[in-house]
């Protein structure tokens, strides 16, 4: 849930998709859910020349597992709540682990 | 079922066994590493100490500390 | 899993290492001859990452033709915050290389 609920607090804000098969894409965090898969609108494709296929496409979904980075403005991210938010993840998961 | 002298059990029975002992993590990609066990769990995501990074047979580099996703793993060996 | 270890002392498990791992420099060796180095702000049991300030290594080997491995090319990268999904990543190590 940690990063599902962290790309929430990143909705509208502009990121960058860098795909497995290389392929990065521009444009606008619309939606997110709990698979990581993502919403970009307005979206341009960073060396459009090598990837011409994309150059009408407006807005795309793009399932999860295809995802290598997300690439993200560092002004827009609190890192000290991150890393409290990832202690918190950590003591509950190994909290469920030692029940069993 | 004779491994090493201790009572084969079961496959976690023998990682909690040698935890603490230098092993050798082998790597679908083929990749080799060799340092003391620290810990496994149940993904067999593995923490080393004092690793050795193999590539191709030889030393590619040394880690104090080194978490390995358990997915890559092919196997663990004890190397005592 | 059975082990009878109290609630005070919880057995040691390797995402242990990454949690002491935070906010301090970690070395990331992914799946792709991809390297990166940069502070860790987040994790998860998938490995999922967010690093910050980052710097990517990819590794390209060139003369694909020659028998012997070919000379190898290295790019270099800088991002100013990462996320890294999980399944990409091999092995994390504090503060990089010795």
């Amino acid at each position: 849930m940690l990063f599902f609920s962290f790309f929430k607090t990143l909705v509208d804000h502009k990121v960058t998709v860098e795909l497995k098969n290389d392929i990065q894409i521009e444009g606008t965090l619309k939606s997110v859910d709990q698979y990581l898969n993502i919403k970009l609108d307005d979206i341009t494709v960073v060396e459009e020349i090598r990837w011409p296929h994309l150059s009408s496409v407006k807005n795309i979904f793009i399932r999860g597992s295809v995802v290598r980075y997300v690439h993200l403005p560092a002004a827009d991210v609190d890192t000290a709540l991150l890393e409290d938010a990832t202690r918190r993840e950590a003591a509950q998961t190994s909290a469920r682990a030692r029940q069993g | 079922m004779e491994n090493g002298g201790s009572e084969g059990r079961d496959p976690s029975g023998f990682l909690s066994e040698i935890i603490g002992t230098p092993v050798t993590v082998k790597l679908n990609s083929g990749v080799v590493y060799k340092g003391e066990l620290q810990s496994v769990d149940g993904y067999m995501n593995i923490a080393l100490e004092q690793t050795k990074e193999y590539v191709n047979g030889k030393v590619h580099r040394t880690y104090g500390d080194a978490f390995i996703r358990g997915n890559n793993v092919q196997y663990i060996s004890a190397d005592s | 899993m059975s082990d009878t270890e109290d609630a005070s002392a919880p057995q040691s498990e390797p995402l242990d290492l990454v949690r002491l791992c935070l906010d301090e420099i970690v070395f990331v060796r992914l799946r792709g001859d991809r390297e990166l180095k940069g502070r860790l702000h987040a994790y998860d049991s998938h490995c999922n990452l967010v690093l910050g300030d980052v710097q990517e290594t990819i590794y390209i080997v060139e003369d694909e033709e020659e028998d012997e491995e070919g000379t190898v090319r290295t790019v270099n990268k800088q991002s100013e915050m990462l996320f890294v999904r999980g399944d990409s990543v091999v092995l994390i190590s504090p503060q990089g290389q010795p």
